[in-house]
């Protein structure tokens, strides 16, 4: 479904990304993990479109995606959930979670989708004339989560889902992308800073590190957590900084 | 009590073009973050627009002979084709350019429109009578207000009623609101960017020529450089408001209007012809007590 290669990607002086390779079969939940900085949400943004790739091909059952506007993409099928909710503030729960319903083809079945998200996070429901920037942080989150789904993607990226939200939340959210995916057929890719929870559900993962891969595997066949803790730190560079993160990462 | 209320009638009067002229130079600044210097060149173009190309003195009218159902969808097009085309050529290709760069790039769109008008119409200022039928008092009591003053606030109230009701109950107005806000996350959700920017621009387009058309039947006069007053007060209007909110915009509009007639009415004869400068210290008041506006927005958080 998604073919990155060897992608690279600059911020003015600073190489973010400096060949990225992976893929995404259709139907698969792959998961990206690494430390603060690795690069894993500037891969997200380059597959959205949101930044361009200096060298390198993303391609998207084998179209080029190279100087394709973020909106087509989305009109291809590709979703991204950015890292940090963006919600937008001033509209109302049921104005956010229109937004990316416009674009689809199939307005008839909109209304029943709504109905079906809102039934997957009922607090949504509850608050669903306030304005979104009034909502707590889980909820904003779920928000982005659930607009995101009401655009009918095929891939969808989500970048760092459990980032600020309470363990139980965080399992909701999980179970709520699996059943979109037993459901829709859905394809995702998701970041992760730790592999934790995510090895439980991914198909396969990434280590990303420093823009540059540094582990790719199935997630059964790496189970123990070993072999990724190896490649998010570097080779024997798991200097004393580290040290603390390392538990997180494990 | 009677020259208060004819005051008032007055500051509402003139507030309405403010506030029509800050909507729209505050929607273009809400999903562009464009300080559009041309907004008062559009405003410009659409008096220009109904006369006969010449460097007459006394204008004749051409789309302004007109009956007005014709003459203002008329109008309104030839200014929203200028904003769609200074959009399309000026600013389309400074998509990814900062706040400062698209601002200079207005001046000279700004430049080249005003150069356009004196090389087609002269530099001289010329009188033109549009609608006057309007000049026609309304008796309420011994209060005398003038047709046009009525017409002019009603058209900024039916314009406001029909921009709020795009803007919260249509598709396109939803979307829109979404780019101001946050207008990467509605290209992520399919939200064509190029669009929704060239929807403000024509909507910007439509209300300037609200003003040109309510301002020419007020002044009675034309000139190159005639909207960029009405443009600047527009803008004093969005910064006190709050740049980047419509409400803030329009209230702006209202209260600069209200300021400046109020000071025109009360400042002593001597002191009369200093008004702008005491309308402006009022300004800088306003701003000491609430810089960000009377209806703050987080339009200065920058775009990713
Ligand atoms: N908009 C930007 N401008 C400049 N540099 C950026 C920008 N976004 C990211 N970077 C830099 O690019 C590198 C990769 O950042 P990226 O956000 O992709 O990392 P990440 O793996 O998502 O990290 P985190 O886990 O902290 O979210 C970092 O060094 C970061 O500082
Ligand atoms: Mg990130």
């Amino acid at each position: 479904m998604l073919a990155i290669d060897d992608i690279h990607v600059s911020y003015g002086r600073l190489r973010a990304l400096k060949g990225i390779s992976l893929t995404v079969a259709k139907g698969e939940i792959v998961c990206l993990i690494g430390p603060n900085g690795a690069g894993k949400s500037t891969t997200l943004a380059a597959v959205a479109g949101g930044v361009a790739a200096t060298k390198g091909h993303i391609r998207l059952e084998g179209k080029d995606l190279a100087g394709t506007r973020p909106e087509a993409i989305a009109r291809m099928g590709v979703s991204l959930v950015p890292e940090g909710r963006h919600v937008f503030g001033t509209l109302s729960v049921a104005e956010n979670l229109r937004v990316g319903t416009y674009m689809r083809a199939d307005r008839g079945a909109v209304a029943a989708d709504i109905e079906r998200v809102l039934a997957m996070f009922p607090r949504l429901r509850e608050r669903i004339a306030s304005p979104a920037g009034r909502l707590s942080g889980g909820e904003q989150q779920m928000l982005v989560i659930a607009r995101a789904l009401l655009t009918k993607p095929r891939l969808l990226l989500v970048d760092e889902p459990s980032l600020g939200l309470a363990p139980k939340i965080v399992d909701q959210v999980y179970e709520i992308l699996l059943e979109a995916r037993k459901q829709e057929g859905l394809t995702l890719l998701i970041n992760e800073q730790s592999s934790h929870r995510i090895l439980k559900h991914a198909d396969r993962i990434y280590v990303i590190r420093n823009g540059h891969i540094q582990l790719a595997g199935a997630a059964a066949d790496l189970a123990d957590g070993e072999a990724i803790k190896r490649a998010y730190f570097g080779f024997g560079e798991a200097a004393s900084s580290d040290a603390n993160e390392e538990e997180d990462a494990a | 009590m009677i020259g208060f209320l004819q005051n008032l009638a007055d500051a509402l009067s003139l507030g309405s073009l403010y506030a029509l002229a800050a909507l729209g130079v505050g929607l273009l600044f809400g999903i562009l973050r464009l300080v559009n210097f041309a907004h008062g060149d559009f405003i410009s173009i659409g008096a220009y627009a109904l006369i006969v190309p010449s460097f007459e003195v006394t204008a004749q009218l051409f789309i302004g002979t007109w009956n007005w159902s014709l003459m203002i969808p008329a109008v309104t097009l030839i200014v929203v084709i200028v904003a769609l085309i200074s959009d399309a050529l000026v600013f389309r290709p400074l998509r990814r350019a900062n706040a400062p760069t698209l601002m200079i790039a207005s001046f000279a769109v700004s430049y080249v429109i005003q150069n356009g008008i004196l090389m087609v119409y002269g530099a001289r200022p010329k009188a033109a009578n549009l609608w006057s039928g309007l000049d026609a008092p309304i008796l309420l009591g011994d209060l005398r207000i003038p047709l046009l003053q009525v017409v002019t606030i009603g058209v900024t109230l039916a314009l406001m009623a029909l921009l709020t009701l795009f803007l919260k109950r249509t598709p396109y107005g939803v979307m829109m609101r979404a780019a101001a806000e946050d207008f990467r996350m509605a290209q992520y959700l399919g939200v064509r960017g190029n669009f929704v920017i060239g929807l403000a621009f024509a909507i910007s387009g439509i209300l300037a020529t609200a003003v040109s058309l309510l301002y020419l039947s007020q002044t009675g006069t034309l000139g190159p450089t005639m909207g960029v007053p009405l443009a600047l007060f527009a803008f004093v209007a969005t910064v006190i408001g709050g740049m980047g909110s419509l409400l803030g915009a329009v209230v702006g509009g209202f209260l600069v209007g209200f300021i400046v007639i109020m000071l025109q009415a009360y400042l002593p004869e001597d002191l009369r012809v200093f008004r702008d400068a005491f309308a402006f210290t009022f300004v800088i008041l306003i701003l000491l007590f609430r810089p960000s506006g009377i209806v703050p927005t987080r339009a200065f958080i920058e775009r990713v």
